[in-house]
This record gives C-alpha cells, sequence and structure tokens, in this order.
C-alpha cells in the first residue's frame, strides 16, 4: 500500500510535468513554428539569447514578454524604452553580421522585405536559427506575436496578448467601421510626397474607422503622389505622420491650400508614425486615435447634429 | 625599367600582404592579433574561427581582387582613350552594369543572379558603344570617348528611373549596391582568376602598350597594328571592369585614382604600370573595406564612400609634390 500510495502521485506530478510544456512543443520535445517565409524554425529549447533585426521586431519581442531575451537589434530600436540599452548590430539595411555572429544567438529574427535577404542567407549559412518575419495585415500581427512567444518560451503571455490586441481592434471596428465614410488621404511622407495603397496594413486601420482612402485603388503598396493630385481629390481629411514622434509641419503644411475642404474645416490631423507604421500592437493605440480624428472630422460637418 | 619594376615590386608586395592581414585582424568584433596564426593551427577558438574564416577572409579577397581588377582596367582605359580623365566606367560599363542590377533586385531575384544580371548589362553597354563608335568605319579614340559618355548619360537617366519607380524597402539595397558594398561578395575564386590571367597576359603585352600610350600615329610608324590592338584592350576592360562589378558593385574612383597616383610614383611605363594598378588597386579597395565596416561599427558604410576619402587625399599629395 505504501508502495502504491507513493507512486500515484509521483506519477501525476511527472504527468503534469510532461504536459505543462506539450502546450508549446511537439512530440520530441522541440519547439516548431512556420516563419512568414514558409520556413520551418526549429528550437530544442526555447530561446535565451535573441538578437531582433529590425526595430519593429524588438518591439514586439517585449511586447510579448521576451525583452529581456534580446541580446541584440538593429539601431532605432527605441520602444519601449529598456530597448535602447540593448547592444546594437548595425541598421536594418546594414547588418553587421560579425557582431550578431559574436553574440551566438539561438534565434535570430528578421524581417524580409527589410534586411538584405543574402546577409539573413548568410547568417543561416553560419549555422543560426533564424525566424523570417513579414507580418500582413492586423491578423499577421497577431499571428507573429504568437509564434515569436512560443519560440521564446513566453506563449502564454503572447497568446494573451495577441487575443487583446484582436479585441481591442475589433471593438473599434464594431463602434466605428460602419459609421458615415470619411474620404481621407493618408501621407506617409513628405519629399516625396507618398500615401498607401488598399492593401497597406494602415488601410486595414482606415477600414476599422470608417474612413475611405482616396488613393486606395492605386496599384503600388506605397504611391508616389503629385500634389495636383491631392487637392483635386480634395479629401475631407488629411492624416500624416511626420520626421519625429510630434512633428506635425508635413500635415500644417498643407494649410497654403485653403480652399481644400479639410483645411477649411480644420481636418489635419497628425498621428505618430510610430504608432501606424511598425507592424507591432501599438497599432492598436494609433488606430484608436485615427477613429476620434475621424470622428471629430464627421462632427465637424455641416449637417451633424 | 628593371629598377621601377623592382621598386614597385618591393613595395607594393608587401603591402599587399599587410592589407590582407590588416583586413583579417581588424573588424567590428575585437579578436586579438594573436588569434590570426592559431586560425591556422586550428587552435583558436570556433567563433574567432568562423568570423575570420567565414565572414572577414572571403570579404578581404574579393575586395583586393575587384580593386586590382578595376586598377588594371583604369590603366588600360587611360591608355586606349590616351585621357586622363579615363577611368573604367567612363564608357558607359558602371551604366549598364547597374541597370542590369538594379532590375534584377526590382525582380526580387537573388545577389548571384543580381551579380550576373550586372554582368550582362555591362556586356551590353560594351557592345553598344562598340557597334556604336564602329559606326561607318572611321575610328579615333576621341569618338570612342564621346560615343561612351553619351551612353553613360543614357544609362544614368535609367538608373534615375528605376530609382523613382522602385518599391520603398528596395532603395536602401540598391543605393548601397550602387556606392559599392563588398558585404555580399562570397566567392572571389573567379574574380582572382581573371585578376592573374589578365596581369600574367599584360606582362608580354606591355612593350606594345608603351607605344600605343604614345599615339597611334607613332605606334602604327613603329608596326603595332593598331586597332586591333585598341579593340582587344577595349574588349579586355570591359571583361575587367564587369568582373569586379559583379562582386563589389558600382565602386567608383579606384580605376582612375591608381594608376595616375603609380605614374607619378614609378612613372609611365605599361610593364610596370599595370601590374602594379592589380596590386595598389587591390589594397586600396581592401583597406577602404576594412574601414567601411569598423570605421563606425556596428554601423556599416558602402566601401565606395571610404575609397574616395582614402583616395583623395594621397593622390592631391603625390600631384602636389610632383610639380
Amino acid at each position: 500500500m505504501l508502495y502504491r500510495s507513493t507512486l500515484l502521485p509521483a506519477l501525476l506530478a511527472a504527468g503534469a510535468l510532461l504536459l505543462s510544456p506539450a502546450a508549446n512543443a511537439d512530440d520530441n520535445g522541440s519547439i516548431s513554428v512556420t516563419d512568414d517565409t514558409d520556413r520551418e524554425v526549429r528550437l530544442d529549447t526555447p530561446a535565451e539569447r535573441i538578437v531582433s533585426l529590425a526595430p519593429h521586431i524588438t518591439e514586439v519581442l517585449f511586447a510579448i514578454g521576451a525583452g529581456d531575451r534580446v541580446i541584440g537589434a538593429t539601431d532605432h530600436s527605441d520602444y519601449p524604452e529598456e530597448a535602447s540599452n540593448i547592444p546594437r548590430i548595425g541598421g536594418y539595411t546594414s547588418l553587421d553580421l560579425e557582431r550578431i555572429l559574436a553574440k551566438e544567438p539561438d534565434l535570430v529574427v528578421a524581417w524580409d522585405s527589410g534586411n538584405s535577404r543574402s546577409h539573413v542567407e548568410r547568417l543561416r549559412e553560419l549555422g543560426l536559427t533564424v525566424y523570417t518575419s513579414e507580418p500582413r495585415g492586423f491578423d499577421g500581427v497577431a499571428s507573429s506575436m504568437e509564434r515569436m512567444a512560443k519560440l521564446a518560451g513566453t506563449g502564454d503571455q503572447g497568446r494573451a496578448e495577441a487575443e487583446r490586441f484582436l479585441d481591442e481592434i475589433e471593438a473599434l471596428r464594431q463602434k466605428y467601421a460602419d459609421r458615415e465614410p470619411v474620404p481621407l488621404f493618408y501621407q506617409v511622407w513628405d519629399q516625396p510626397l507618398m500615401t498607401v495603397n488598399d492593401d497597406h496594413l494602415i488601410a486595414e486601420a482606415i477600414a476599422v474607422c470608417g474612413g475611405e482612402n482616396v488613393f486606395g485603388h492605386l496599384d503600388r503598396l506605397v504611391p508616389r503622389m503629385d500634389r495636383e493630385a491631392v487637392i483635386e481629390a480634395d479629401p475631407e481629411v488629411i492624416i500624416g505622420g511626420g520626421m519625429g514622434e510630434d512633428d506635425p509641419t508635413w500635415v500644417e503644411d498643407w494649410r497654403q491650400w485653403d480652399n481644400m475642404l479639410a483645411v477649411r474645416r480644420d481636418n489635419l490631423f497628425f498621428l505618430p508614425p510610430s504608432l501606424l507604421q511598425r507592424h507591432t500592437p501599438r497599432i492598436a493605440e494609433g488606430t484608436a486615435m485615427m477613429c476620434e480624428e475621424l470622428q471629430n472630422a464627421r462632427d465637424r460637418r455641416p449637417d451633424s447634429p | 625599367m628593371t629598377r621601377s619594376f623592382l621598386l614597385a615590386a618591393g613595395v607594393l608586395l608587401p603591402a599587399s600582404l599587410l592589407s590582407l592581414v590588416v583586413a583579417l585582424a581588424w573588424g567590428s568584433v575585437a579578436i586579438p592579433l594573436g588569434e590570426l596564426p592559431r586560425v591556422l593551427t586550428g587552435e583558436a577558438s570556433a567563433l574567432h574561427a568562423t568570423l575570420i574564416t567565414e565572414l572577414r577572409l572571403p570579404r578581404a579577397l574579393a575586395a583586393f581582387a575587384a580593386g586590382g581588377l578595376l586598377g588594371v582596367a583604369g590603366a588600360l582605359m587611360q591608355v586606349l582613350l590616351r585621357n586622363p580623365l579615363a577611368d573604367p566606367y567612363v564608357l558607359g560599363l558602371s551604366g549598364g552594369a547597374s541597370v542590369g542590377a538594379l532590375l534584377a533586385m526590382l525582380a526580387g531575384l537573388s545577389m548571384f543572379s543580381v551579380s550576373a544580371a550586372a554582368f550582362a548589362g555591362a556586356m551590353l553597354s560594351t557592345l553598344i558603344v562598340f557597334g556604336l563608335a564602329h559606326g561607318t568605319g572611321s575610328w579615333t579614340a576621341t569618338r570612342l570617348l564621346l560615343t561612351g559618355v553619351v551612353v553613360a548619360a543614357g544609362w544614368g537617366a535609367l538608373i534615375s528611373f528605376l530609382l523613382a519607380v522602385s518599391p520603398t524597402e528596395e532603395l536602401p539595397g540598391m543605393l548601397y549596391w550602387l556606392m559599392g558594398d563588398v558585404s555580399h561578395a562570397r566567392h572571389p575564386g573567379p574574380a582572382w582568376g581573371v585578376l592573374v590571367f589578365v596581369v600574367l597576359a599584360a606582362l608580354p603585352l606591355g612593350r606594345t602598350l608603351n607605344v600605343l600610350a604614345r599615339g597611334p600615329m607613332q605606334a602604327a610608324s613603329l608596326g603595332v597594328s593598331v586597332r586591333p590592338v585598341e579593340w582587344s584592350i577595349y574588349i579586355a576592360a570591359s571583361l575587367i571592369t564587369a568582373t569586379a562589378v559583379t562582386q563589389v558593385g558600382a565602386v567608383g574612383f579606384v580605376g582612375l585614382i591608381v594608376p595616375h597616383m603609380l605614374r607619378l610614383v614609378f612613372g609611365n611605363d605599361q610593364r610596370v604600370i599595370l601590374p602594379a594598378s592589380a596590386l595598389a588597386g587591390g589594397i586600396l579597395l581592401t583597406l577602404a573595406d576594412t574601414l567601411a565596416r569598423t570605421i563606425i561599427a556596428p554601423e556599416q558604410l558602402p566601401v565606395g564612400v571610404i575609397t574616395a576619402m582614402l583616395g583623395v587625399p594621397v593622390f592631391l599629395f603625390l600631384l602636389y609634390r610632383s610639380r
């Protein structure tokens, strides 16, 4: 009896031990996810030494609770504040391969459209495990968070954050998406003047808020625009980023065209670029700000109650 | 000739070795100098061995070969065109190569295909200039030069067009390629093969080139069949430049400045200048690339920025002293 009474709890404990990591691991006990370039990324144990090859990736790693495992990051990895103290490994377009290798990371998270593919390929050939990230849209941001969290062994927090992010977006969609459409021009850059089309991440924020991108139909993801075309389209709202997080000079510049509808109604809105132009969960915050500004524009309509 | 040949060899050969050692020893990660010999004996740490043999060595060898090729191509072009402003790119070669490379990048092809497209573009440009300058048969160096410069201007317009219509995320890579970037170079073997072959082949032709450098009339009167020699130089210089461009992109300045520097020091004897240009070009680009990857590390610079920063003061000093 004694034998039996000690064995059973022991078995239960062993089972519990086996079960808890099983949530994040496959049969071999290793972790495996598919990255955005359809490559399988496999780790034997959760990553503890992570190098991030883009500012928004650093930000996502912090959001999923893996910030303390990031031992190298590219320039401009400035959010959250602790990220500024991580040792630098070059700019995202010009990686210092030597320093990345010297960090001896067990996981490198690359940015497919930002990093040079030949550099990333080189890192892989040198034996590093590389997860390549290229999130498309809000769902992509959420699923990136979940997959990166799985690799970093913070799966629960990653899932929770991803869920919270999608919930916030869904709440905004419920509230604003079906309101009166607001024709708008989104300015990504000033010289040359650039906007986005309907395939861009920002377009999804615009749709959630019930906006209507006047240049959404253009072919290029980030079309370069002529000022005349914007004046002719005469959007009700002009929203733009700027050189910094608090620099509305680009949108204010439109005031010289004082017979544009957006100028007459004072619908020139600045939104901090890092809240809308980076693929991070903070885009929910940027979207909320955009929704409020579009609502302000609706309220300024002469026929509004 | 023998004296300046020995002098050039005595200075440039050790300097070449030294530049390669510097490139291996110096990087953005500090590795003690003592590790270098230990990499050879296999006693170095695995990390240091990887950094030196997998990253620094191929890169240093690629930079040296490309610099050497550009130096030789520049020396040949200056003989061919009898114009001190001639460089490997003056006839539109880099323009053709750049258009090829940018198109390949725009199509999202691999770095190997980008190199191949650059080579094809350079050769296409060579054929266009060759065909047009050949024209109805009458032919002068001036005509070749003018054709080349105008074709180059055409390529320049195409490059600007491609940059203007390319997606924003491709632009940094494109600009780095246009300014010259050794960080993608992986396989310096073929470039070294071409470099060694060219230097060995040019040595016995040095006397002919010397005569040609004095002008086609004198050369013809001394029994040189000017036209075939000139076309051979043109084709050879084009192939050499195209090979260099596939390794490091459109690095400027090396081909212009290196042969002139050497002439100021060793005199204008092609039997000395051609091999010396190979070594000095290699040294310049190897050192420039070492600086490009370390000077503001972890930030990486395109090597073309550094070649000019190193070359301009050295050249101006030599020119000033030679008055």
